[in-house]
């Protein structure tokens, strides 16, 4: 398992988002979490990430305890990429992906040639390299998204979670997102997601999260996970969930 | 676009334009300086100056290296501290209107030192008195601000208050003294040069050379400031350390500067907003906005000696007749 959580409890002020959970996330996979808005699938994405502190229980990152190693060693390892980033006006893309060499500076040794190739190789990866020198403010929605992911494989980790990365986009934009993230998965990351859409998650996923109310409903591979029964309970909506025509993939329909 | 300089284990970024634009500032500046040097009563011809600089010996002598020398060079350093301290203060907060002299620091410094000269305080304690007086007031706005993980907004709403409170007892304490030692704070609440020279300079000299490896961090560490604190954690800082970091290098620049010369007002605002406007970047540039600083207190203590000769303007007066209109500019503008 690349992620643990056990007995992980997290919540914002008086509030506790959820207590007691336990989810594992398998190495080399792509994990989707899904649920309706306000389950806790965001939350335990920060608290996964350690953005967000664990009120009790441990988050397992290859199996040390991410409070017990420094942020910049996280860094290196674990890359996030939060729902909706401040864009800083006036910043060029190539300076944008560059700033994802974060953790792997000093001080005193605040950028080096390795910085520059992991830049480059980032940018090729997701497709932005020809708007190295374009202000990040003036891209499209769907170019943002894919420079925002570009800083987070400069990064160069291991592990990548995205809060719902495909938000805000269209159709073809999601598309294009979500087969950048099959990549990154076939290139040997381990990557994790929260999406909205129920049908995306069963045909990208290659793991399945079902949240609801602060619990896991149910985890495993989509065939198994997407029934008509789990989405009644889960999101509270009948359905019928048949083959998709395309991939074979579970595909939900409402009734 | 950018450029990778290295010495040893020592490497950095920096932009091409960043670079052009600092080498051109860095010509004017020299300009400005022969200028500083030659104009006045009596002037004294470029050739003479670049003589007598060199030692060979000219009657203008006195003139130029005792009565004008000392004050331009103390100019820069005057203007080199206040644009770097208005630099990180805005990078930080994220706000162009977020300055020393707005947020309470100037403020700060301008009751302790008024308490000191109306009090009948010896005048070595003056300058220790204004240091103590705008740290005392930063951390006050520190602790308002940062409530809540020093959000940017926050930050500088308590400032501006704390600076309005502070400056509304400045009053009281001005107004309640004996005329005579009134008259003497307000002289120095307005900032001035006249009569200020090496020591001065050498205070501010050592500040900035102390500083100088947290000034290179702060290169470096501005680099995340202005992400949103979740990206920033993501990349595997801690923001809200880097802030209040960054933030203090800020704060003890301005109130090292402002206790040596007083409140000369508005170029730690508007040095890093022309500094940025001209190398075209996100957040002010330090070096640009240290030799912005520098250039505009050169040429507004030249004016203010200049203007109305043989009466002299403080440079802080200079400085506030610029500086009100660029505010004025900076909150009509469409985007803030």
């Amino acid at each position: 398992m690349k992620l643990t959580a056990q007995d992980l409890a997290a919540g914002y002020q008086d509030r506790a988002v959820f207590t007691g959970l336990d989810v594992e996330l398998p190495d080399g996979a792509f994990t989707v979490i899904v649920g309706p808005n306000a389950c806790g699938k965001s939350t335990l994405l920060r608290a996964l990430a350690r953005l967000l502190p664990a009120r009790s229980g441990t988050v397992l990152l290859d199996g040390t305890d991410l409070t017990t190693l420094p942020t910049r060693e996280v860094a290196r390892r674990l890359g996030v990429l939060p729902q909706s980033p401040l864009v800083p006006e006036g910043v060029t893309v190539e300076d944008l992906v560059g700033r994802g060499r974060q953790p792997h500076q000093r001080w005193w040794q605040q950028w080096s040639a390795e910085d520059t190739a992991a830049v480059r190789e980032a940018m090729g990866q997701a497709g932005v390299a020809e708007l190295a020198d374009r202000p990040v403010d003036q891209l499209s929605g769907g170019q943002r998204q894919r420079v925002w992911i570009a800083m987070a494989l400069a990064q160069r980790t291991g592990t990548l979670l995205l809060d719902e990365p495909t938000t805000f986009l269209d159709l073809a934009h999601q598309v294009e997102v979500l087969n950048l993230l099959s990549r990154m998965r076939d290139g040997g990351r381990t990557v994790v997601a929260v999406l909205h859409d129920l049908n995306q998650a069963a045909r990208y996923a290659d793991h399945l999260v079902a949240m609801r109310d602060g619990t896991v409903v149910a985890a495993g591979p989509p065939r198994e996970v997407v029934t008509a029964d789990l989405v009644r309970d889960v999101f509270g909506l009948d359905c019928v969930v048949v083959p998709c025509p395309v991939s074979d993939a579970p595909l939900v329909l409402h009734t | 676009m950018t450029t990778l300089v290295r010495a040893g284990r020592v490497s950095f970024l920096v932009r091409r334009r960043a670079v052009t634009v600092s080498l051109v500032l860095l010509a004017l500046l020299a300009v400005a300086l022969l200028f500083a040097l030659c104009l006045g009563k009596p002037y004294v011809a470029p050739g003479d100056v670049l003589r007598s600089l060199s030692g060979a010996g000219t009657p203008y002598d006195v003139v130029v290296q005792r009565l004008r020398l000392p004050r331009a060079v103390l100019a820069v350093a005057v203007g080199v501290l206040f644009g770097v301290a208005g630099a990180l203060i805005q990078s930080v907060a994220r706000n162009s209107l977020a300055s020393p002299d707005i947020i309470g620091i100037t403020q700060g410094a301008g009751l302790a030192a008024t308490i000191a000269l109306t009090s009948g305080a010896a005048a070595a304690v003056i300058a220790p008195s204004a240091l103590a007086g705008g740290l005392l007031a930063a951390a006050a706005v520190l602790a308002l601000g940062a409530r809540h993980g020093l959000a940017a907004k926050r930050f500088v709403l308590a400032g501006v208050a704390v600076a309005i409170a502070l400056r509304a007892l400045t009053e009281i304490v001005m107004l309640t003294a004996e005329p005579i030692d009134g008259q003497r704070a307000h002289i120095w609440l307005v900032g001035t040069l006249a009569g200020r020279g090496w020591t001065e300079t050498g205070w501010l000299t050592a500040t900035l050379v102390v500083l100088l490896p947290v000034l290179f961090w702060a290169g470096w560490a501005l680099r995340t400031s202005a992400f949103d604190d979740d990206t920033a954690r993501g990349l595997g800082t801690r923001p809200v350390a880097r802030r209040v970091g960054l933030a203090a290098a800020g704060v003890l620049l301005a109130a090292m500067v402002t206790a040596q010369v007083g409140a000369v007002d508005f170029v730690a605002l508007v040095a890093p907003q022309v500094a940025r406007r001209l190398v075209r970047a996100e957040r002010p540039p330090l070096v640009a906005a240290a030799l912005t600083g520098a250039l505009l207190v050169v040429l507004a203590d030249l004016v203010g000696r200049l203007l109305f000769a043989p009466t002299q303007l403080p440079a802080g007066v200079v400085t506030a007749a610029i500086g009100g209109p660029y505010l004025l500019f900076l909150l009509v503008r469409r985007k803030p």
